[in-house]
C-alpha cells in the first residue's frame, strides 16, 4: 500500500493536482476535501494529473465525479493527465472517457 | 553494617566492660528477644503435629483468631481455625501437595474469628524432619492479606464487569447483524421468478457479514409474454449504499413495468438518482437491464438489454463456446443529468446461458499484491469450460470459484444465470 | 458423541483383569488417583475419566441443567460404562464420587459388580438424628466462597508447584491437576455435591461395598461413615489410620492395600 500525495500547482489555465499513491476507500476522503475547496474561475480548467497513480478502485471513481461536479458548479471544465493503463481500463467500462477529456500528459492538459 | 561481634577487636574490648556486645547492646536498646519477637511478630506463627494438632501457636495468631493458648493447643486442628471452603481446600489439595512436597507457600485460605468474622489470610507451610529424616512437625506462617483481598475483589469486581460488557456488546452485534441480514435480504428477491421455457439461478456472497452490500439482482413478469431482469453494483457500502440500493430495485421494477424497453428504464433510473444525490454526495450504480421474449414454438428467447457501466453480459453457447455481450459506452448510472446508455440483442438458443455478474467476481486478487486480479480474460476461458451446462450447474460451477478466492474477494459478488435448457436432455455426469 | 474423548477416559493396567473404575471427587480430576494406580496395575484393568466440567474433560459438553444433580455426575459414569462396555466392574469413587457410583450401580446394575467407598458422605449437612458436619450456613458459606473467590481458589497452586525443584515432575502433575477446573463448572459441582441428600439411595444397595474412613477427618466425620456402614445391607467398614480427607493421598499404602485386598475376596 502506498500512501496518497497531492501537489496543487497553478497553471494559466487554471489548478492542476497532481495526485500519486494508492487512491481508496482509506485515502479518498482527503482528496475529496482537498477538491471541494478548490477555487474555481468560470472559464477554468481544473486539471487532475494522475502520472503517480498507482492503484484507483471505485471510491477514486467516486473522487474524480465531485471533481466533475465542483468543476460544473463553478462553470468551470475538467480534464485529466496521464491516466494510467489499469484507471484507464475501469474509465472506460463505466464510461467515464467520454465525460473526461483525456490527455497523455499535464502540459498537453494545460494548453490553451 | 554491625558486625556482630564475632571477632571482638580493640574497639570491642572497650565494650566488654558494659558486658555487653554491640548485637546484645542493640537488643537491650529494642527491648526485643527472640521469644518476643515470636509471641508478637506482625505475622501468627503455628507449628503443629503431623496429624495437624496444634503444638504451638503465637500470640498475634491467638489475638487475630480472638482465642486463648489453652483452648487450642492441644485440642484442635490447623484445619479447625479455617473456615469451610479452607477446610476442604485445606483437605483436598493444600494437606496432601505439604505431604509429598514438605513445603506449600502463599495460599489463600480465611481463617474464623471466635465473634464469627473472617480474615483472608496467605498461609505458608514447611515439615520439619528429624535428623533421621523423619517427618516430625508442621511449621506454618500466617499472613494478613485483608488489604490484598480487598485488592483482589476489585480486580474480580472489575473482571466481573468487562465480562458483562462483553456479553452485552457481543449480544449488541448479534442482534446487528440478524438486522443486516433482514436488510440484506429485503435487497434480493426471495424467488426468482419463473419463466417459461427458461431455466434461472442466481447466487449472492457477500464480503463481510457486518457491512451491507451494495450489488443487487432481480427477475420477473412484465406481462404473461415477456419478462425483465436486471443485476447491479451501487458504489459504496453501508446503509447509504443499501439506500440507493433499495431506490434503484424499486425505481426499475416500476420503470419495466411504464416502459420496458432497456435504455428507457435504464434512463428514468439515471434521472431518478441524478435528481436524489447530486454534488459532493454522488450516488450512482452500474446496471445490466433486459427483457426475455421466450419463443414457445422455437423454443428460442431474445434478449434486449443495455448496461450502464456494467461488465458485460457473458453468453455461454450450447456448442460449448462463451463470449462477451459487449455494451460500449454505456455510463455509470446517476452521475450525469443526461446519460448515453448502450443496447444489444442476442438470441439465446436451447442449450444457451446468460450470465450476469458484478465486478466483485473479476476484480478478485489473485495473489497478495492487489494489483493481480482475475480479470475478464481468464472469466471467458472459465466461462468456456461450463458452456452448454444447465443454468444451475453455471451457478454452481461459480460459486466453487468465489470459494478458490478466499480472502482474495475484497466485494460482494452477485451472480445471475438465465438458461434455455437443451433440447436433447443431457445426463448430467455425477458431480 | 465420543464418550471416551467427553470425558478423557484413560485405560491401564492388566487387560485381562477384572476393571475397576476409579472416580474422583469434587475439585479434582483423575490424576488424584496417581499413588492408586500402580497398586492395582498388575492384576487389574483401570478406567480412570474425569467428569465433565472438571480436569481434561470437553468443557463443550458441559451443561448447567444436567450437572446440577448427581444424576447427572452418574450419567457420565454409566456411559463411560456403555463406551466401554464394562461388565462386572468394580467402581472405586472418592468422597461425593462414591455416592455417585451408588446411583451409576443403579443405572447400570450389569455393568457394576462392587462398590469401593473412599470417605464417602451422603449428606454434609447436619439434620435431625443425624450429624454430617457442616451447618447449612457452613456450606452457604462455601458456596458463597466460591462463587466470590475464583482468584485465590484457582490460581493460588500455581506459585507452590514452580518452587518444586526436586522433582518438577510432580510439580507439573499437580498443576495439571490441582488448576484445570473451570471455577463455573467447579461452581455448579460444589453446589451439587454439597446440597446432596443422597441419604436413602444408599438402601438400594445390594452389591458387594467396602467403605473406607479416616480416622481424623473434616469433611466426613467418623458418625458419617458409621451411618453408611449401618445403611448398605452386608457393607463392610475399614478404618484407616490416617487424617485428612484423602487417604489415598495421605496414606496410600493402606489406603491399597484395604482396596486390594476387598477386591481379592470377590468372588
Amino acid at each position: 500500500m502506498n500512501p496518497l500525495k497531492t501537489t496543487t500547482r497553478h497553471a494559466p489555465t487554471g489548478p492542476v493536482l497532481e495526485i500519486s499513491g494508492d487512491l481508496d476507500y482509506t485515502t479518498v476522503g482527503e482528496l475529496r476535501a482537498l477538491v471541494t475547496a478548490l477555487t474555481l474561475q468560470p472559464g477554468q480548467r481544473l486539471v487532475l494529473d494522475l502520472t503517480g497513480l498507482e492503484f484507483c478502485d471505485s471510491s477514486g471513481i467516486t473522487a474524480m465525479i465531485i471533481a466533475h461536479n465542483h468543476a460544473q458548479a463553478a462553470h468551470a471544465d475538467i480534464a485529466l493527465a496521464a491516466v494510467p493503463d489499469h484507471t484507464l481500463r475501469v474509465l472506460r467500462l463505466v464510461g467515464l472517457d467520454r465525460i473526461f477529456p483525456l490527455h497523455p500528459d499535464s502540459d498537453a492538459a494545460t494548453q490553451p | 553494617m554491625c558486625r556482630a561481634g564475632q571477632e571482638p577487636g580493640p574497639h570491642d574490648a572497650d565494650h566488654d566492660k558494659n558486658d555487653k556486645t554491640p548485637h546484645a547492646a542493640f537488643a537491650a536498646l529494642l527491648e526485643d528477644s527472640v521469644e518476643e519477637l515470636y509471641e508478637n511478630a506482625p505475622c501468627g506463627y503455628l507449628s503443629t503435629l503431623m496429624d495437624g494438632t496444634i503444638a504451638k501457636i503465637n500470640t498475634t495468631l491467638l489475638d487475630w483468631l480472638g482465642l486463648e493458648g489453652e483452648a487450642v493447643v492441644g485440642r484442635m486442628r490447623f484445619a479447625d481455625l479455617l473456615t469451610v471452603g479452607g477446610k476442604l481446600y485445606h483437605e483436598t489439595h493444600f494437606a496432601p501437595l505439604l505431604r509429598m512436597q514438605g513445603e506449600i507457600s502463599g495460599v489463600a485460605l480465611e481463617i474464623k474469628e471466635v465473634d464469627g468474622g473472617r480474615i483472608p489470610v496467605l498461609v505458608s507451610s514447611v515439615v520439619k524432619h528429624g535428623s533421621s529424616g523423619e517427618p516430625q512437625l508442621i511449621r506454618t506462617t500466617v499472613f494478613d492479606a485483608r488489604e490484598r483481598r480487598a485488592y483482589e475483589q476489585e480486580l474480580l469486581r472489575a473482571r466481573k464487569a468487562a465480562e458483562q460488557a462483553r456479553k452485552e456488546a457481543e449480544a449488541d452485534r448479534t442482534r446487528l447483524q440478524d438486522a443486516l441480514a433482514v436488510l440484506q435480504q429485503s435487497l434480493l428477491p426471495s424467488v426468482l421468478a419463473p419463466v417459461p421455457g427458461m431455466e434461472a439461478a442466481a447466487h449472492y456472497r457477500t464480503a463481510s457479514p457486518d457491512r451491507l452490500g451494495g450489488d443487487f439482482y432481480d427477475l420477473f413478469p412484465i406481462n404473461a409474454d415477456r419478462f425483465a431482469f436486471f443485476l447491479g453494483d451501487v458504489c459504496g457500502k453501508g446503509p447509504q449504499a443499501a439506500a440507493v440500493t433499495s431506490l434503484t430495485r424499486y425505481t426499475l421494477r416500476a420503470a419495466a413495468v411504464h416502459d420496458p424497453d432497456p435504455v428507457s428504464a435504464l434512463t428514468t433510473l439515471n434521472q431518478v438518482l441524478h435528481e436524489r444525490y447530486t454534488g459532493d454526495d454522488p450516488r450512482y450504480c452500474t446496471t445490466i437491464f433486459g427483457t426475455l421474449d421466450p419463443d414457445p414454438t422455437t423454443g428460442q428467447v431474445t434478449v434486449r438489454l443495455a448496461s450502464g457501466g456494467h461488465p458485460p453480459a457473458l453468453v455461454l453457447r450450447g456448442n460449448g463456446k462463451a463470449e462477451f455481450l459487449p455494451t460500449p459506452g454505456g455510463l455509470l448510472v446517476g452521475v450525469l443529468p443526461a446519460a448515453a446508455f448502450s443496447a444489444t440483442t442476442t438470441v439465446l438458443d436451447p442449450g444457451d446461458t446468460l450470465v450476469l455478474y458484478t465486478d466483485g467476481l473479476t476484480e478478485a486478487r489473485t495473489s497478495g499484491d492487489r494489483t493481480a486480479l482475475y480479470g475478464e480474460e481468464a472469466l471467458l476461458e472459465f466461462a468456456a469450460g461450463h458452456a452448454g451446462r444447465p443454468a444451475r450447474h453455471v451457478i454452481q460451477a461459480f460459486t466453487g470459484l468465489l470459494d478458490g478466492f478466499g480472502d482474495g474477494l475484497d466485494d460482494d459478488t452477485a451472480l445471475l444465470a438465465l438458461g434455455v435448457p437443451a433440447r436433447t436432455p443431457r445426463t448430467e455426469a455425477p458431480a | 458423541m465420543d464418550i471416551e474423548r467427553r470425558n478423557n477416559v484413560t485405560v491401564t493396567g492388566n487387560p485381562r483383569g477384572r476393571t475397576v473404575v476409579l472416580a474422583h471427587g469434587f475439585g479434582c480430576d483423575q490424576n488424584m488417583w496417581r499413588l492408586t494406580v500402580p497398586a492395582l496395575a498388575d492384576d487389574y484393568r483401570v478406567v480412570l475419566f474425569d467428569y465433565v466440567g472438571s480436569g481434561r474433560s470437553d468443557l463443550s459438553a458441559f451443561s448447567e441443567d444436567r450437572y446440577a444433580s448427581l444424576d447427572g455426575y452418574a450419567q457420565d459414569v454409566a456411559e463411560v460404562c456403555e463406551a466401554l462396555d464394562l461388565r462386572d466392574a468394580v467402581f472405586v469413587g472418592h468422597s461425593v464420587s462414591a455416592m455417585i457410583g451408588v446411583l451409576a450401580a443403579g443405572m447400570a446394575p450389569e455393568r457394576l459388580g462392587a462398590l469401593v467407598m473412599v470417605a464417602p458422605s451422603p449428606r454434609y449437612i447436619d439434620d435431625e438424628g443425624y450429624r454430617g458436619g457442616f451447618s447449612a450456613e457452613d456450606i452457604d458459606e462455601l458456596l458463597v466462597s466460591l462463587e466470590s473467590n475464583y482468584l485465590g481458589w484457582s490460581a493460588a497452586m500455581a506459585p507452590v508447584i514452580m518452587g518444586n525443584a526436586d522433582r518438577p515432575e510432580l510439580g507439573e502433575e499437580l498443576k495439571n491437576s490441582f488448576c484445570a477446573t473451570d471455577p463455573d463448572m467447579a461452581r455448579v459441582f460444589a453446589r451439587t455435591t454439597f446440597l446432596s441428600d443422597s441419604r436413602d439411595d444408599l438402601k438400594a444397595v445390594t452389591v458387594p461395598t467396602l467403605i473406607l474412613e479416616c480416622t481424623q477427618d473434616v469433611i466426613a466425620p467418623r458418625e458419617v461413615g458409621a451411618f453408611v456402614h449401618q445403611t448398605i445391607p452386608g457393607s463392610k467398614l475399614v478404618t484407616l489410620d490416617a487424617t485428612g480427607h484423602c487417604p489415598h493421598l495421605s496414606a496410600p499404602e493402606a489406603t491399597n492395600e484395604a482396596i486390594t485386598d476387598f477386591l481379592a475376596r470377590l468372588r
